[in-house]
């Protein structure tokens, strides 16, 4: 770049706000406005906003389930609740959160809505496959939730033999048949995201000018077909076993309960990448837009999700350490784990790299992408306590596991999500939120999630499990500060919802790219017209193509 | 594409492609991604099915003894020819010959068909045997080697898994041969024939591996 070494270490900015585009009648959201035109249509941009309001409504569940939670846990003897009640409760927060928020949130949204976009074709490969696997996504989790909300089911969201098999008397048996349902829309969607990016990229657009939101979706997209088929045969035999008891779980019959372990985790290890590695992507792309600097080591943050989507194929058995799994196993399991910290060290560092002498602007995306890399690493190195098989031991299945995974599902995922929420809402309505109320519900978020988990960490140090109703006297402190931290999360969450839908009537009229961001989403219109662009667009000599960018980039580039 | 197409034998472009042969390519890709997630799926049930045998070797052997070969091994010859009819019908639809190309289809289809009414029978055999540890009103002739009836089990599991398979593909078939026999359809959709192809080899691919799996280890 010759131009970016005369203009030192300040960016450029466009002095005016561009036109907007937005009274065009091209676009995509204005094209039609019949029913009929959302609810059969196979432009990935409307399917994207008809996923995006589905997980929406189901985030709401979930929070609210999770709400019941806290509630019950204010006093320590569970007298504000029955235990059953209790135990449906966080079934229905676990259930409806991993299997029909976290799992679709990022790909089925974002994902669908700009990787057509970022490489530049006009749709994904097969649009009418990703209308099914809306259908099929809402037809599954309508029934499952269903289930758990009349039939109350009680196992967790895991599932395990044999309390699913055999000794709950609740609606197991539909609530497995939905989720199982559910895993096809994921298999579809990952189908459809595999071949577009590797069929539909515009002329020029090479894999390693593909932004890391891309590349991020390509490992996720693998995972959800690598692994989703297993948990498919797993809930198979596990619906079996229910219904015909079968034995496949059960021991009394020659079957292993722990088998389950092992086809649930073989799944649902790589499905946490699922729910983290599209966070990742949105945090690579909102990082270089707010620094006005290039992503620092492209290739190693590229390489760090294949590397990710890889690792996090070998680690399954750190869940089963006191299950009875040999010692060697355990062992394996246990430095394998470890190795996962290498690419998710990579991508933090990446970050704060390009973060590093950057121009920074601390619009709303930006508070939540640095607040995502605070969280993220002190979720992924709690990880390594729990992967460190002594320290294991005592803090199996306490609230330390519950504190970690929620550091890395909500402070990440959740996070992310909000993020690119905020940095593509304009992208993807033609409006501008309210700043100011974009980073006071941020910071809410950001303070309530801490004093909501925080104390969990300690609890679960202490010795208190997960998924009892009750505990002991002395754990009532921290469990009141963890639930009054429920309610300023709450009112974060409750706020974008507020400013968000306010904005589709009432906000500024977006430009096509009000963030001065680098990517082929930001050269069309906001919202983009039906077939994503006038003309085809021009791919950039490299990606990320920032005023600023560090010392070796710029030898690296010329 | 191996081999070049016969004049007016081809696929329209549907409009967000760029080109034919990027259609193409995305549609063979996809069905790949697709076969490979059932391979996945029967895999891990396969995976299953062979954890038993080796921790219970002698209740396995029992339980297969059982298992009706004869017929399994005829249904596996039936799903090879089916394989050969539905290759046939590949190579007539690139050479343009449609009413080859719907009979060889409609072959295939009465092949899968008649691999569907054995496996039916064996079924019923099973059931007049006592050999389905599923059901609870019917005692299991094997009651005293517990193993066995989760193989056993195991057993209607896979196969039925697979059956559904073939019986969803006998449907896509016959809608799909019907459609075909419509005049112009190699000039539009010749590539539905390969694509469609491939699944059908495929589950010829899962018999094969499931009949040496479920059957054979009563030899």
């Amino acid at each position: 770049m010759s131009a970016s070494g005369s203009i030192g270490g300040t960016a450029r900015r466009e002095p005016h706000t561009p036109e907007s585009t937005i009274g065009r009648k091209a676009d995509y959201l204005h094209a039609e406005s019949t029913l009929r035109s959302w609810f059969l249509t196979t432009d990935h941009k409307r399917i994207a906003i008809l996923y995006l309001v589905s997980i929406t409504g189901f985030f709401v569940i979930g929070a609210l389930a999770a709400g019941v939670v806290r509630l019950a846990l204010v006093v320590p003897n569970g007298a504000i609740m029955t235990n059953d009640t209790y135990n449906k409760a966080f079934t229905i927060h676990g259930v409806v959160m991993v299997w029909f928020f976290l799992i679709p949130s990022i790909p089925a949204t974002f994902g669908n809505f700009l990787i057509p976009l970022m490489i530049g074709a006009k749709d994904l490969a097969f649009p009418k496959l990703n209308l099914t696997s809306w259908y099929v996504f809402m037809a599954g989790a309508l029934f499952t939730l269903v289930s758990v909300v009349l039939g109350g089911v009680d196992t967790g969201w895991t599932f395990y033999a044999p309390l699913s098999t055999a000794f709950s008397n609740t609606w197991v048996l539909p609530a497995l048949i939905g989720v199982t349902i559910v895993g096809f829309s994921s298999i579809l969607t990952g189908l459809n995201f595999v071949v577009t990016i590797h069929t539909m990229r515009a002329p020029g657009m090479t894999w390693f000018k593909l932004p890391i939101f891309v590349w991020a979706h390509y490992a996720t997209s693998l995972i959800f077909l690598l692994a989703t088929p297993v948990i498919t045969t797993a809930l198979i035999l596990l619906i079996a076993e229910r219904a015909f008891h079968i034995g496949v779980f059960d021991p009394a019959y020659g079957g292993d309960p722990v088998l389950f372990q092992h086809l649930f985790w073989f799944y649902s290890h790589p499905a946490v990448y699922i729910m983290v590695l599209p966070g990742m992507g949105v945090i690579s792309e909102i990082v270089p837009a707010f620094a006005q600097k290039k992503l620092f080591g492209y290739r190693f943050v590229a390489y760090a999700s294949i590397g990710l989507a890889s690792v996090t194929f070998f680690v399954w058995g750190h869940h089963m350490f006191v299950n009875g799994q040999s010692d060697l196993a355990s062992l394996v399991f246990s430095a394998l784990s470890f190795a996962v910290a290498v690419p998710s060290a990579v991508k933090v560092y990446n970050w704060t790299a390009t973060i590093h002498k950057g121009s920074l602007r601390l619009d709303t995306p930006m508070l939540y992408a640095m607040g995502y890399i605070g969280l993220f690493v002190l979720g992924g190195l709690t990880g390594l306590y729990l992967a460190t098989l002594a320290i294991n031991q005592h803090i199996h299945a306490t609230y330390f596991v519950v504190a970690h995974f929620h550091y890395i599902m909500v402070g990440g995922t959740v996070l992310a999500f909000l993020g690119g929420l905020h940095f593509w809402w304009p992208k993807f309505t033609g409006r501008m939120y309210s700043e100011p109320w974009g980073r006071v519900s941020a910071m809410l978020i950001f303070l309530g999630f801490n004093v909501t988990f925080f104390p969990q960490f300690i609890l679960g140090y202490l010795g208190m499990p997960r998924r009892y109703a009750t505990y002991p006297a002395e754990f009532q402190l921290l469990n009141v500060l963890s639930s009054a931290g429920a309610t300023i999360l709450a009112a974060g969450y409750i706020f974008p919802m507020l400013y968000l839908v306010y904005s589709l009537w009432f906000g500024r009229k977006a430009p096509a790219n009000p963030w001065n961001a680098k990517g082929l989403e930001w050269e069309t219109a906001s919202p983009p017209p039906t077939h994503n662009f006038l003309t085809p667009p021009e791919v950039p000599r490299i990606p990320y193509d920032y005023p600023i960018q560090a010392q070796e980039s710029r030898d690296q580039h010329g | 594409m191996s081999q070049p197409l016969a004049d007016g034998v081809g696929v329209a472009r549907a409009e967000h492609f760029e080109s034919i042969a990027q259609q193409r390519a995305a549609a063979t890709l996809g069905i790949w991604a697709w076969l490979i997630t059932e391979l996945l799926l029967f895999s891990a049930l396969f995976l299953v099915a062979l954890i038993t045998r080796i921790q219970h070797p002698e209740a396995t052997v029992a339980a297969a003894k059982h298992l009706k070969f004869w017929i399994g091994a005829t249904n596996t010859v039936v799903l090879i020819c089916s394989s050969l009819t539905m290759s046939m019908a590949i190579e007539f639809s690139r050479m343009g010959w449609q009413r080859a190309m719907v009979r060889a289809m409609l072959a295939t289809a009465a092949l899968g068909g008649l691999f569907l009414v054995l496996k039916g029978y064996e079924y019923y055999a099973d059931w007049d045997e006592h050999m389905m540890p599923f059901l609870s009103s019917r005692p299991f002739a094997l009651a005293e080697t517990p193993a066995a009836r989760l193989f056993v089990n195991l057993y209607y599991v896979a196969t039925l898994l697979h059956a559904l398979h073939l019986f969803t593909g006998i449907a896509l078939l016959l809608g799909m041969t019907w459609m075909a026999a419509k005049a112009g359809f190699l000039a539009r959709h010749q590539n539905w024939i390969e694509i469609y192809g491939l699944y059908w080899h495929f589950i010829d691919l899962v018999w094969i591996l499931a009949f040496p799996i479920l059957y054979v280890v009563n030899r």
